[in-house]
């Protein structure tokens, strides 16, 4: 049987030094930068969608991107600060703002004004190239967060998770915004709300258990 | 049962011993732990070991709240322990250490309780009569007397490989439960055990 005392002497014999985490803002910094950098990455990669230059002078397209863009950085944020123990879970609702307004353009562009797609689109070779991006954006992102995220061990992994799946999904879809046109609604739900739905969905229940939590 | 049976220095003992406040949160100059933690962090073992005797009464006090007393107390008081091991460097020095350590033990007790409620739910405790009358081999003396001796020997390994031969062979948990436990790498398990047995084998043939 070990007491208590004997238990601290063996954690305390078996101690060894550990590099301390960075402060959440500066972790957080440092991927919004490093996203952005993927994301320019991508966009000078596929290039620019057609309708760019007519697109930046609509506000509900501003709205959309600008949305998703701060939904994911304000997502990162949130889950470096979540995943330690002392801080507040009200941090969760960080990107609750912004992903109003980026969801608010998918209703707008999807739903207020539907759109049928037109005869003889070539559906399948556009999709494929918009699920590729979002992968493309998404992969390396989730990957990241994911080994960053792990060296934490969270005592909260299911809102770690959840808000991590939601940045990898808003950069992801902050680079499909800016290279492809998807103009009919049916389309617009298959390949970019159902994608960026995926990731949540299986990044919030994968992650959970691959946090190592403790 | 785990780890169990309690340390010397309980909330009464010991002067300044921290307790909880009516706030929950501790009542020690938060500073000192602040510091004692970061020199942790940096690997002084001795600052580590001060700063977990002197937690120990404070997250005591939490288990106690909860209901968590006795051998089940400590238990969750070295699970808290452990918990605060493996994530020393989420801890920032810059901040309070209190609600960093109170955030990680209400953390590891809502757990605890939760997990012994559920026991409850399917479990029924055996009393003495189960242990004495429906097994054989409770009542031989003569074995009892040899666990007694093998208890004694075990009570003499170092804590490390008296811990291995506990999880490992006493509470049957895989290497890799155990490893997951203690935060010790698997073949630092196997090497703990292989020598804890061989100095068993020596203690238990020297008293025969």
């Amino acid at each position: 049987m070990t007491t208590t005392d004997d238990f601290i002497e063996s954690l305390a014999g078996d101690l060894v030094p550990v590099r301390r985490l960075r402060p959440p803002p500066l972790r957080a910094a440092l991927w919004v930068a490093l996203a952005a950098v993927l994301v320019a990455v991508l966009v000078l990669m596929r290039g620019v969608r057609a309708d760019f230059f007519d697109e930046i002078r609509d506000p509900a397209y501003w709205v959309q991107l600008a949305g998703a863009w701060l939904t994911g950085a304000t997502a990162i944020l949130a889950a470096f600060e979540v995943s330690l123990p002392d801080r507040s879970r009200a941090w969760l609702l960080l990107p609750a703002p912004s992903a109003v307004l980026w969801l608010y353009g998918f209703a707008y562009g999807c739903l207020g004004h539907w759109i049928a797609i037109p005869a003889g689109a070539p559906i399948a070779h556009d999709s494929v190239r918009c699920v590729e991006t979002i992968m493309m954006a998404g992969i390396p992102m989730a990957l990241g967060l994911w080994l960053m995220l792990r060296r934490v061990r969270p005592l909260r992994p299911s809102g770690t998770a959840f808000v991590a799946a939601v940045a990898v999904a808003a950069v992801a879809d902050t680079a499909h915004l800016l290279i492809h046109v998807v103009e009919a609604s049916l389309l617009v739900l298959l390949v970019n709300l159902a994608p960026v739905t995926i990731i949540i969905v299986l990044g919030s229940l994968l992650g959970r258990r691959g946090l190592r939590p403790v | 049962m785990e780890r169990s049976s309690s340390s010397g220095d309980r909330m009464s003992g010991g002067g300044g011993a921290p307790v909880p406040s009516a706030a929950g949160r501790p009542r020690v100059p938060d500073a000192d732990w602040s510091v004692l933690m970061a020199r942790s962090q940096d690997g002084d073992q001795l600052a580590y070991a001060t700063l977990l005797k002197s937690v120990t009464p404070y997250v005591r006090a939490l288990a106690a709240r909860v209901g968590l007393t006795g051998d089940d107390g400590e238990d969750a008081v070295q699970d808290v322990l452990l918990t605060i091991h493996k994530i020393r460097h989420t801890y920032d020095p810059a901040r309070p250490f209190g609600p960093w350590l109170a955030a990680v033990a209400r953390r590891r007790l809502i757990d605890r309780t939760r997990h012994r409620s559920r026991r409850w739910r399917r479990e029924t405790a055996l009393t003495e009569a189960h242990e004495t009358l429906a097994a054989d081999e409770a009542n031989y003396q003569e074995a009892a007397g040899e666990a007694r001796r093998l208890r004694a020997a075990i009570a003499e390994l170092p804590p490390g490989q008296r811990q291995a031969i506990e999880m490992l062979k006493l509470q049957e948990m895989s290497l890799k439960e155990a490893s997951a436990r203690t935060g010790q790498s698997e073949t630092a398990l196997k090497v703990a055990v292989h020598r804890a047995i061989r100095r068993l084998r020596s203690l238990l043939d020297g008293t025969r």
